[in-house]
């Protein structure tokens, strides 16, 4: 998919981890292990919401566009 | 237990059952058939058929109502098997998958084709019946199962919706 998340870079710079995000937003690790390998298929805005109040980012420190990936079937 | 849940822990052997009284039924279909072709007067005398001219083609008309009785039979076991199929899935917590809008469109058409054979029956009976003795049996047009069919295509259509719709939510985070 052309969408790359960037959580983990994101979780490096906040020094925190997967676990204290999850526990702090209320989204299981499970699910956003999903996001941060980019298996999610779609973010809800209310998640988004969340995660950038938490680390402190914009939605597109976290959402980037890479054209070379190919698009998703 | 609700009621729900108590209906579908039913529907199960209901569905067994009914399987095991429509392969039954077909099984007598046959025997009366065959019983038909080995002791062909024993049979049609005691199902009433009359002696006369008229005789031969109400004997006829009785087996070709009996080849389109076991078709139907056929026709009522496939449509079991694929609703208890469906109540497993059911059972097992998730119905909105794409397997289930493609059983229920299987069973629409099984009914569809189950009420052509109805039909059938019908239009074998009106070619049988003679002035001497009629082969009455009760087929009546009805709009109800037409109507079962198109409402289960709709359902079908549903199902396949609700699976997509399904099969994006569980990407969603």
């Amino acid at each position: 998919m052309g969408i790359v998340v960037r959580l983990d870079e994101k979780l490096h710079e906040r020094r925190m981890t997967l676990t204290e995000l999850s526990a702090r937003i209320g989204i299981t690790v499970a699910n956003l292990s999903i996001l941060k390998t980019g298996k999610a298929k779609a973010i809800r805005f209310s998640t988004l919401e969340s995660i950038c109040a938490v680390l402190d980012c914009q939605p597109g420190d976290l959402l980037v566009f890479d054209p070379s990936l190919p698009p998703e079937e | 237990m609700n009621a729900p849940s108590d209906a579908l822990t039913l529907s199960r052997p209901l569905l067994r059952g009914l399987i095991v009284l429509n392969l039954l039924y077909a099984l007598a279909i046959a025997v009366l058939f065959v019983a038909g072709l080995v002791a062909e007067d024993w049979v049609f005398d005691a199902l009433g058929v009359r002696s006369g001219e008229h005789r031969p083609r109400l004997i006829l008309g009785m087996r070709a109502m009996a080849v389109v009785g076991l078709a139907a039979a056929g026709v009522v076991d496939r449509v079991l098997r694929q609703l208890a199929a469906i109540v497993d899935t059911v059972r097992a917590g998730d119905p909105f998958v794409a397997e289930n809008a493609g059983r229920l469109q299987r069973i629409a058409w099984w009914v569809f084709a189950g009420e052509i054979l109805r039909l059938a029956i019908g239009a074998i009976a009106w070619a049988a019946t003679t002035k001497a003795q009629a082969l009455d049996v009760d087929i009546g047009f009805s709009f109800a199962p037409w109507l079962a069919v198109l409402l289960l295509f709709v359902l079908a259509r549903v199902f396949a919706e609700g699976a997509r719709l399904r099969a994006d939510l569980e990407g969603t985070v």
